[in-house]
């Protein structure tokens, strides 16, 4: 059955790549020296695009085996001068909640965290509702600045407020969580 | 593999050796015990990173300080991990594995213990943790004594890495006292030492 958005004649796969458009041209515009990452599958093309980009040598890029690593790996390029993002799915996030509140955070080292959102309308795992609906007030509670990107937000924002994030980041010298919803 | 303790070498004189070898390079150093004997042993020091928490992520942070430009003036970049703080990232030994970085070394002071919380039991001595590292793409070096440690010290500042040394240690603590600054000041202090602030 093709999903109820097709069938109303909305163009879910345009609507979703131009997202994922936005968030490819943000990270071009932001050169980040390093990318750390999880795969999301909403995240594909843009992960493709950060191995693309990689091997064109325009930053490093590396796939991260948890996201508490990444928050380790993002902290001490950070304090060695480097300019690192990171780029993960919300249904981990639970896994870097330690490292961002005992190392990212009161150390005050700015990084930004491109975060797929997951779960609510349109998503097609049963099993990843449960925390994904509740990740922003779960980060909230845990004191983390999160800024999110939903069908709310018009997509002609939607690159000029990753880079707002990336540099309310730098300046509040924390780390900055952006949900961003990839779903349609 | 069984890897029996040995009671040798103790934290407190493995810590000094490490600090003698390497007086200016960047070095991390786990929470806890590992942070406060450290202080014992030097005092503050500005090549130091005191990671006062997050318990696993040295190798993590090590391996970031080893990729990022302000570390290219040093020749190497330590991280100093407990085993019980090493298993518990134990996944970043896969990252480093494929990205190896050939200036880091991760030393691993290894008492079988969870120091800090009362000497609980880690699964290291059920572990060969080396053949492990081997399998991640590190040169290793297993050390029992000071002599060893020296000797591998030197090894793993000329030969390119990432390298691993498994350190084992004997149980004993030394009584130090907390250490409780701002964790902005160490941050700053470090990044001031790298050459980034």
């Amino acid at each position: 059955m093709p999903p109820l958005t097709s069938a109303l004649g909305v163009d879910s796969r345009a609507v979703v790549a131009a997202r994922c458009d936005a968030v490819n041209q943000a990270i071009e515009h932001l050169a980040p020296t390093h990318v750390l990452w999880i795969p999301s599958s909403t995240l594909k093309s843009v992960i493709d695009m950060i191995e693309t980009r990689a091997r064109e040598g325009a930053w490093v890029s590396a796939p991260l085996t948890r996201e508490e690593e990444g928050i380790g790996i993002a902290g001490g390029l950070v304090l060695g001068g480097a300019r690192p993002l990171l780029v993960v799915q919300d249904n981990g996030i639970g896994n870097a909640l330690t490292a961002l509140t005992t190392f990212a955070q009161p150390y005050h080292l700015p990084m930004l965290l491109i975060v797929s959102q997951r779960g609510g309308l349109n998503e097609y795992n049963s099993m990843i509702h449960t925390l994904c609906e509740r990740v922003d007030d779960i980060l909230d509670a845990a004191d983390l600045r999160t800024f999110v990107l939903d069908e709310r937000v018009p997509i002609d924002r939607w690159a000029t407020s990753i880079v707002g994030a990336w540099e309310h980041a730098e300046m509040t010298h924390r780390p900055v969580i952006l949900l961003v919803n990839l779903l349609y | 593999m069984t890897t029996p303790l040995s009671h040798d070498l103790t934290r407190l004189e493995a810590l000094a050796a490490i600090a003698r070898a390497f007086p200016t390079e960047p070095l991390v150093v786990a929470l806890g015990t590992m942070v406060r004997e450290m202080l014992l042993v030097t005092g503050r020091q500005p090549n130091h990173l005191y990671v006062l928490d997050a318990m696993g992520l040295v190798p993590a942070i090590a391996l970031g300080v080893a990729l990022s430009p302000n570390a290219r003036t040093h020749e190497r970049v330590v991280g100093v991990e407990g085993d019980g703080g090493l298993l518990m990232g134990f996944s970043t030994l896969a990252t480093i594995g494929s990205m190896r970085p050939e200036n880091l070394i991760l030393i691993v002071l290894d008492n079988g213990q969870y120091a800090a919380t009362g000497g609980q039991r880690t699964a290291a001595s059920s572990l060969d943790l080396t053949a492990i590292a081997r399998g991640c793409n590190f040169s290793t070096t297993d050390i029992r004594t000071a002599a060893g440690l020296s000797v591998a010290m030197s090894e793993a500042k000329v030969r390119p890495g990432p390298w691993l040394l498994r350190v084992m240690i004997s149980p004993q603590n030394q009584p130090a006292p907390y250490f409780l600054p701002d964790p902005v000041e160490l941050a700053l202090d470090f990044k001031r030492y790298l050459g980034g602030a």
